[in-house]
């Protein structure tokens, strides 16, 4: 069974004359454990397609699989429980909740489980992230690096099978760049996540397995970057 | 654009959105002050034009030289002051929160050299540009109020409000809304003025947060949303919430007081008479006659009369210093009025008094208990219930004397007097003029005839109560108006945060649970801070003006006032909740994250 299955997928804003057809007809699947980028110009639908799977939006027509449960099918109740335990959202701007630690961050999502959050894991997650020593500190008394590596934190803290990334790296050096990237693989190899990301990076793009490209909406299978 | 503050109105036309709240503070306040002043100059002139016309100009004088009307003056200015505090509060929320949402704005403003003497004169600029409008709203709605209440007082209450001034304009009013719209936006304006000045120029560029951001403890003993629901309000947005709060409390407890002085001032009585009927004061002497011709009479609704035979020597098993006693006799309707007016002390038995012919009820200064005994000649009187005060004494306090209140057969049995000292009619509203006039001729020379319907002080009363009532749902609107703003405001600033949060999982219900561990802190913090003071001026001001006055209504715990206030806090939390939870639940995860 494919760990993602998206099906005729359209997302349609507006009426009318000001009607953007922001997806159109989208299908495609992922396997489990595998790390795809998404490609695509300024504006193709990268972040709609994302927020699609992410079920953060409701598409106009077509369905989304993740292990095999119709996520938009879903009441949203239901839908919120299934994001919180099985997708790990990283997004460009971070977006820790400034109040709380790193640690308290990193644990968040198995906090609204009303879960006791298992520390080997999170002390484990720490030490992979490069976090051991920033556990206390606020989001605001971190580096633009250390708080990407912090939202990756939180987004496998609850294990997920599938974790989507908005262009995590877009605010970062090219050395921090290299170390998300990096630690996203080494984490998604190692607890055998799938990896959806959307990049900007050529680089980034060639350290996938596969590349999809969007382009007004309309997707393409490029394959492995040696294929493109 | 010639001058930097030329910015001020072009930002207010495009943030008019943001801003309608901040327009609708100042414009509440301003008809608030607006509505009480002008109906009060409209009242003045009233009451001054019609005494005036009937008396003179010393009766006005000494009018306002009442002591009860006195000792309001400087209670009015204080309760003005408390307004005038609750205003500024209310739009210093308003104002903070939107200087919060635009530190990089201000950063901006600082990067390109805005000097911070100079954003602060904008912050000041922009509030007070709020002004233009929202003043002229607020005085026109405000004296269409004041029509309305004029209206209500002449054709509603009527009495000696019937010639009411309607339509009128008053300047004391206008000037008085004008001045405290641009009192309180100053006054507001002060502390977001210098908290804008204070963002750095940083600010515009980083992510970092512009406030100090306090850490959140961890623990087990609430879920972790309510958690972090109490975390958002404490802070510098508790201070200024948690003061609504007890504002609001504060100005209810204490105008609460003025409806217990109200009723002190101008007692109302189920019995009151409409035509007294009087004889010599120690006689007896009206013929009994009199008053059954008078009973039958059409026009009549309820006729009654009193006897009386005082100085009686006494003995009482309860006061050994008495040694007399006045009796008075006391139709059976007017014992039953005694019982509606709320006269009697707690456990006084009317059913017994009508039963048992040797029973009364005792007015004294002394504690009297059911079941004591009063012995006068050969007869023994068991005492069935007690009076809160003297009804015969202006200040409530019988000053040593006792006096034993007993049914007309009663007395009858006891003295053999059949004649009246005294009879009061309550007429019909139908004819009641040409039923006064019938009773003015049975009358005639036999006794002293006096119309007291013009001396009717409900009119006046109800007035009075209705103008407290109103102040207080006032009161009431203002600051569930503050709260819902306060909390919209607060749940604004937070959008994107909420929004990241229902993306890595949190539910509906987890966010509505959040507000209300927020909104839940401000309360029972204003709460708490507005009964401590609120109940210690209660007491203060029942003591100052009730007590001092009527020494026999003393101080007690406010317990409807309580439950006035518990009910309403509620309903505003409810309804600070609902209205942002709505916002959120209309608004999809992605629209939350981006918005600004």
């Amino acid at each position: 069974m494919k760990l993602l299955e998206v099906k005729n997928l359209n997302k349609t804003y507006g009426h009318g004359e000001t009607q953007v057809h922001a997806l159109k007809d989208v299908s495609f699947s992922l396997d489990k454990g595998e790390f795809v980028a998404i490609v695509g110009e300024s504006g193709s639908g990268k972040s709609t397609l994302l927020n699609m799977v992410g079920a953060l939006d409701t598409p106009t027509s077509g369905s989304v699989r993740i292990s095999g449960k119709d996520i938009h099918a879903m009441r949203d109740k239901t839908q919120t429980v299934f994001r919180r335990r099985n997708i790990g959202f990283i997004s460009q701007a971070f977006n820790l909740i400034p109040e709380l630690t790193v640690e308290q961050n990193i644990m968040f999502p198995v906090l609204l489980d009303y879960r006791k959050p298992d520390m080997n894991y999170l002390n484990e997650l720490l030490s992979v992230l490069g976090l051991e020593s920033r556990r206390n500190h606020l989001p605001g008394q971190l580096s633009g690096g250390q708080q990407q590596r912090a939202a990756i934190g939180r987004a496998l803290m609850t294990k997920p099978s599938l974790i989507l990334a908005d262009e995590p790296t877009g605010n970062l050096d090219s050395k921090n760049s290299r170390d998300v990237i990096r630690l996203l693989k080494e984490t998604g190899a190692k607890y055998e996540q799938t990896i959806l990301m959307i990049t900007h990076s050529r680089n980034v793009a060639e350290s996938a397995d596969r590349i999809l490209r969007v382009s007004d909406g309309i997707i393409t299978d490029l394959g492995r970057h040696e294929e493109v | 654009m010639k001058h930097y503050y030329s910015y001020v109105p072009i930002s207010a036309k495009i943030h008019k959105k943001q801003n309608r709240m901040t327009l609708l503070c100042i414009t509440v306040a301003v008809f608030l002050v607006t509505v009480i002043f002008s109906t009060v100059d409209m009242m003045v002139r009233q009451e001054m034009n019609h005494l005036i016309a009937k008396h003179g100009e010393t009766e006005f004088q000494s009018f306002l030289e009442r002591p009860g009307v006195t000792t309001l003056y400087p209670v009015a200015i204080l309760l003005f002051l408390f307004v005038l505090i609750a205003g500024s509060l209310m739009i210093t929320g308003s104002l903070s929160s939107n200087v919060t949402q635009r530190t990089r704005f201000f950063g901006m403003m600082r990067c390109i050299g805005m000097s911070r003497k100079q954003v602060m004169n904008m912050v000041r600029l922009e509030a007070l540009n709020w002004c233009k409008v929202a003043i002229p709203m607020g005085i026109v709605l405000g004296t269409a109020g004041e029509w309305v209440l004029c209206a209500v007082m002449k054709y509603v209450v009527a009495g000696e409000f019937s010639d009411m001034p309607q339509l009128g304009i008053s300047i004391t009013g206008i000037i008085s809304g004008i001045l405290m719209g641009l009192f309180s936006v100053l006054i507001a304006a002060e502390r977001p003025a210098r908290k804008a000045s204070k963002v750095t120029p940083l600010s515009a560029i980083t992510e970092a947060p512009s406030a100090v951001v306090r850490k959140m403890k961890n623990g087990n003993f609430l879920r972790i949303e309510s958690r972090l629901g109490a975390m958002h309000a404490t802070g510098g947005r508790l201070a200024l919430m948690a003061s609504s709060f007890a504002i609001s409390i504060i100005l209810f407890l204490s105008f609460s007081v003025i409806l217990q002085l109200v009723d002190c001032m101008m007692p109302q009585s189920v019995a009151k008479a409409d035509i007294e009927i009087t004889g010599d004061r120690s006689d007896n002497d009206i013929d009994a006659a009199i008053m059954e011709k008078i009973g039958q009479m059409e026009g009549v609704k309820h006729v009654y009369g009193r006897r009386s035979l005082l100085n009686q020597r006494a003995l009482s098993s309860a006061d050994s210093n008495m040694e007399t006693v006045d009796v008075i006799s006391y139709d059976l309707y007017e014992m039953e009025c005694l019982k509606k007016d709320g006269i009697l002390k707690a456990g006084a038995d009317l059913s017994a008094l009508k039963e048992n012919g040797y029973s009364c009820f005792v007015i004294s200064d002394a504690d009297y208990k059911k079941g004591d005994k009063i012995s006068f000649g050969d007869e023994t009187l068991k005492i069935v219930g007690q009076l809160r005060y003297d009804i015969f004494e202006s200040d409530g306090l019988s000053k040593g004397r006792t006096t034993v209140i007993v049914p007309d057969e009663t007395f009858e049995n006891i003295t053999g007097i059949r004649d009246y000292g005294m009879i009061f009619v309550q007429l019909k509203k139908q004819n009641s003029d040409e039923t006064a006039a019938l009773i003015y001729d049975i009358v005639g020379d036999k006794a002293d005839y006096y119309d007291a319907r013009e001396d009717d002080t409900y009119s006046t009363y109800l007035a009075f109560k209705i103008c407290v009532y109103g102040f207080l749902a006032i009161i009431a609107l203002v600051a569930v108006l503050n709260i819902v703003n306060s909390i919209s405001m607060s749940v604004s600033s937070r959008l994107k945060q909420y929004g990241t949060m229902r993306a890595v999982g949190m539910d509906e219900m987890q966010l509505i649970r959040m507000i209300r561990a927020e909104s839940g802190t401000y309360a029972v913090t204003g709460l708490f801070t507005g009964l401590l003071i609120g109940l210690g001026l209660n007491r203060l001001l029942c003591g100052y003006l009730v007590t001092s006055h009527f020494p026999y209504e003393e101080w007690s715990f406010p317990v409807m006032e309580m439950c006035v206030i518990l009910l309403f806090i509620i309903f505003a939390l409810l309804l600070g909740v609902h209205i942002p939870a709505r916002q959120i639940k209309g608004m999809s995860i992605t629209e939350t994250i981006s918005a600004l």
